[in-house]
């Protein structure tokens, strides 16, 4: 049976650094993705009581990415809220932290790019598979969907990189 | 076999059976067109995946107990929070706050002028008048 971190700090320890990366390439933004990392966290520590030994994985993920689409809704109903209506189409921020961030990460500027024009179901089993390392089974289980939908998005995903990229 | 479409992917990832692997591998020896999708697809996985791998943002995750320092929330929430204890603060002190009793002067008189009489500390004050000479030097 898989091994499960027993305080939400140790979730913090072992998947914080990974949650950041996943918000990151998903939004494009270093301060979307410290939020969404403090919410999942705080969503682990309220949630870590009432979990039932199986995938771990699976379900942190499952709640990293109901936060990150819970926050995407909330945006939308705020009109001042500088994010569009489309859940695809998370601007780059333009607050000094994201330029110092974005500046770090020129060398993949491109792909990053090329990653924030996909839909976001596509976008989202990229970014699990590629950024997180998620096997198929595991993020079918955190998308809720069929493997073979998580092999034809991640493998439609790369298609449409491909394209913007050449 | 057709084209060998999504297979290419999930080969990529190490996600096919056995004998998927050696159907897709029999196929590409065949199909130019599935060989040529499969070194792109390569190529696409190998640049999302060597993109760099971003270091957490100091100070975002306390170190100490979670108990003691609780995970900061957004700016908005600590700014909305603040004025909310600040205001609620201010509604507990009015209500419990007594107003200013007026205390006739007679009544402060006989309270401290008493204790006045026994206790040195209040006492009349002195006046020290300072030496000119040291204000002058």
């Amino acid at each position: 049976m898989e091994s499960v971190p027993l305080t939400w700090e140790e979730v913090a320890r072992v998947y914080g650094r990974k949650i950041y990366n996943f918000a990151y390439r998903l939004t494009g933004n270093s301060d979307d993705a410290a939020d969404l990392v403090q919410e999942v966290l705080l969503r682990v520590r309220k949630g870590l009581a009432a979990y039932q030994p199986g995938s771990f994985e699976g379900w942190l993920w499952r709640i990293t990415r109901n936060a990150f689409l819970d926050e995407v809704r909330k945006r939308n109903r705020r009109p001042t809220a500088p994010l569009p209506n489309e859940v695809d189409r998370w601007e780059l921020a333009s607050s000094p932290s994201a330029d110092v961030e974005y500046s770090r990460i020129s060398i993949g500027d491109d792909v990053q790019k090329a990653l924030l024009e996909l839909p976001y179901e596509f976008r989202e089993a990229v970014v699990l598979c590629d950024i997180v390392g998620l096997s198929y089974e595991e993020i079918a289980r955190a998308v809720a969907v069929p493997v073979g939908t998580v092999r034809s998005r991640i493998h439609r995903g790369r298609k449409l990189l491909r394209e913007s990229l050449t | 076999m057709n084209h060998a479409g999504e297979l290419i992917s999930a080969y990529l990832d190490g996600e096919l059976a056995r004998h998927e692997i050696d159907q897709l591998q029999a196929h590409l020896a065949t199909c130019g067109k599935c060989a040529a999708e499969l070194e792109e697809m390569q190529s696409v996985r190998s640049a999302v995946r060597s993109l760099p791998l971003l270091e957490l943002p100091s100070g975002l995750i306390p170190e100490a107990d979670a108990e003691v320092v609780p995970l900061r929330r957004n700016k908005g929430f600590w700014v909305g929070a603040a004025a909310a204890a600040v205001a609620l603060v201010i509604a507990i002190a009015a209500v419990l706050t007594p107003s200013t009793p007026s205390v006739a002067l007679e009544e402060l008189n006989s309270r401290y002028g008493a204790r006045a009489s026994l206790d040195p500390a209040f006492g009349p004050a002195k006046v020290v008048v300072p030496d000119l000479g040291d204000i002058l030097e």
